[in-house]
């Protein structure tokens, strides 16, 4: 079993193994994975200083609260200095000259960064097939076909992949309508997307910004909860940051449950699905039940609506974001005649084919005579989403819900759009409403591949949805089966 | 749903498809805008549009002057500069 961060910190602490050990062993084990998970590893020589502090502070006797620990950063947050690339041919070449807001306050808590993880394209994807530096491999083997590579999940999929195979501690991801909580699913890891609004967007290369929201990917709740009180703070950089009052999200994460909580279990939700993943529901549900918890059958009225309210405004949103990859200030320029010519000439050979589908979507739903029958509906059925999920929190404190609707599948399985877009049906929902999701690891198939359940809390409730994940995450036991 | 025009659609979006794969893209718009369709038939002449989810975000900062990104910052990822500024192929003849 992998160490969390709080045993990780003991060690250095107990001086049973220095910060410069520790990051030797994560980056010699990265650089000897055949996963792909890690567009760029950094050399020790480029952590020099920061590991040198790092050892000093523990001599000190005052670690920062996650001082030492290697993470991964989804190649979508800036770096200053360090190549950043939306594993993007357009951005190949960018060297960001700002540190994001998310990835600074992981620095100013003490981590250390190894490297930059694969993801899809902008973020497009659900399988990080889509990636330019090409698809990452699960570390996870169907046990009946050992011999196929397997998707990891997308679009943080580099990143997932790299905290199952323990290439890093934990890694920083993004999730616009799924893309933290599906592969954490996929790969049998823990992966939080907070509230929108909780963790600033300022320096996260921008795919849908009214949905994108960074979060961590983790081998345990209390990693992920240890790396939501550095990362989730107000910023004036990003207009929809909130300015709520934050707390602390490891403090008595552990504690009993000292009321009475109700969870809703979607029927609609669990129509249709397999036998497989049933069942992580059904043992969940016993697991939970003798803490006190009370289980109620719940019904959305929009269920059927998400995913074509998510792909009429994620396509729009991104179509207008990317406009700014023009091949004249940053990124790849291709030549050609006239100005017009670069423009073109550089976004069409600068993107992929995923990125181009979706960016000739928001142009059609955008486009004069589509706007109102396309763009301005599906933000209005957004906000009866929305509504639909406050209708149901008035009666529970939490919806259970399976992450995805399978298992890891093959890579180069799913060809056809729609099926792959079909593999977020139970987290686009939750990214639409802009509410809290957490995906923990619940059981294995029968194929023996990890299979994940989410629990969905109210806005800003990350503290009770934390505590609700480590007491299913207790019982479930999933690390030891 | 009308027929799509991939030729209008691209260049909106500054893309110029290869001839071979205009009918790939074409196709593809189709069937997803033919998926997304069901949203027609939900009556929200009652609703109003959500823009964001939160809606009470909002925060004023002080107006003070901070050192940012330098000219040198700026222009160090451009692919081609003269000076201080970007360069691109002339425009006015």
């Amino acid at each position: 079993m992998k160490s969390s961060i709080s045993q990780i910190k003991a060690s250095l602490r107990d001086k049973k193994i220095s910060v410069e050990e520790l990051y030797d062993e994560f980056l010699i084990k990265a650089k000897s994975s055949k996963t792909n998970s890690f567009n760029l590893l950094l050399d020790k020589e480029n952590n020099t200083l920061s590991i040198k502090e790092s050892q000093k502070r523990y001599e000190n006797g005052n670690p920062l609260p996650l001082d030492g620990i290697p993470l991964g950063i989804k190649d979508l947050f800036c770096t200053k200095g360090i190549r950043t690339t939306a594993s993007s041919k357009i951005l190949s070449n960018f060297t960001p000259n700002y540190e994001s807001f998310v990835t600074q306050k992981l620095l100013d808590d003490g981590s250390i960064f190894i490297g930059k993880n694969n993801c899809d394209e902008f973020a497009m994807g659900s399988s990080n097939e889509t990636s330019f530096f090409g698809p990452v491999k699960n570390p996870w083997k169907n046990k009946n076909v050992p011999t196929n590579d397997l998707v990891p999940g997308g679009s943080s999929g580099g990143s997932a992949a790299a905290v199952a195979e323990g290439t890093c501690v934990a890694s920083m991801g993004t999730d616009t309508g799924g893309s933290i909580r599906q592969p954490a699913s996929l790969c049998g890891i823990v992966g939080l997307k907070p509230t929108f609004g909780s963790c600033s967007r300022w320096g996260i290369v921008a795919f849908a910004s009214s949905l994108d929201q960074a979060g961590p990917l983790t081998n345990s709740v209390e990693d992920a909860a240890l790396i939501l009180n550095s990362i989730n703070k107000h910023d004036f950089n990003d207009s929809t940051s909130s300015n709520h009052v934050r707390e602390d999200y490891s403090f008595g994460i552990n504690d009993k449950l000292d009321q009475k909580i109700k969870i809703g279990i979607p029927s609609d939700y669990l129509k249709d699905v397999s036998r497989d993943i049933l069942s992580q529901i059904e043992n969940t549900k016993k697991a939970l039940i003798k803490h006190n918890v009370e289980f109620v059958d719940v019904e959305f009225k929009t269920t059927e609506y998400a995913l074509s309210t998510y792909y009429i405004l994620a396509p729009a949103e991104a179509s207008s974001n990317l406009a700014r990859y023009d091949g004249i200030r940053y990124g790849v320029r291709e030549d050609g005649k006239s100005l017009d010519d670069i423009y073109l000439n550089s976004r069409t050979k600068g993107f992929g084919d995923e990125v181009i589908r979706r960016i000739l979507i928001g142009a059609y739903v955008l486009s004069a005579g589509y706007y109102d029958a396309y763009y301005r509906q599906a933000q209005k059925v957004r906000r009866l989403i929305k509504d639909d999920f406050q209708r149901i929190f008035n009666d529970v404190d939490f919806i259970l819900t399976p992450t995805t609707p399978n298992e890891a599948f093959k890579i180069g399985d799913k060809l056809d759009p729609i099926s792959m877009y079909k593999n977020d049906i139970y987290t686009v929902p939750t990214s639409l409403a802009g509410l809290p999701g957490i995906s923990i690891p619940s059981g294995l198939s029968t194929n023996g591949l990890p299979l994940g359940i989410q629990f969905i809390g109210n806005y800003f409730e990350e503290k009770k949805l934390l505590q609700i994940a480590a007491l299913a995450e207790k019982e479930l036991n999933f690390n030891e089966q | 749903m009308s027929d799509i025009d991939i030729k209008r659609i691209s260049y909106l979006a500054k893309l110029k498809l290869p001839h071979e794969k205009e009918e790939f893209y074409a196709n593809s718009l189709k069937d997803i805008i033919k998926w997304v369709d069901n949203l027609k038939m939900i009556d929200t002449s009652e609703t109003e549009p959500l823009h964001n989810v939160t809606e009470k975000t909002v925060s004023i900062r002080k107006d003070e002057i901070k050192k940012s990104n330098s000219v040198d910052d700026v222009l160090s990822n451009a692919p081609e500069r003269a000076q201080n500024f970007f360069k691109v192929p002339k425009v006015v003849e």
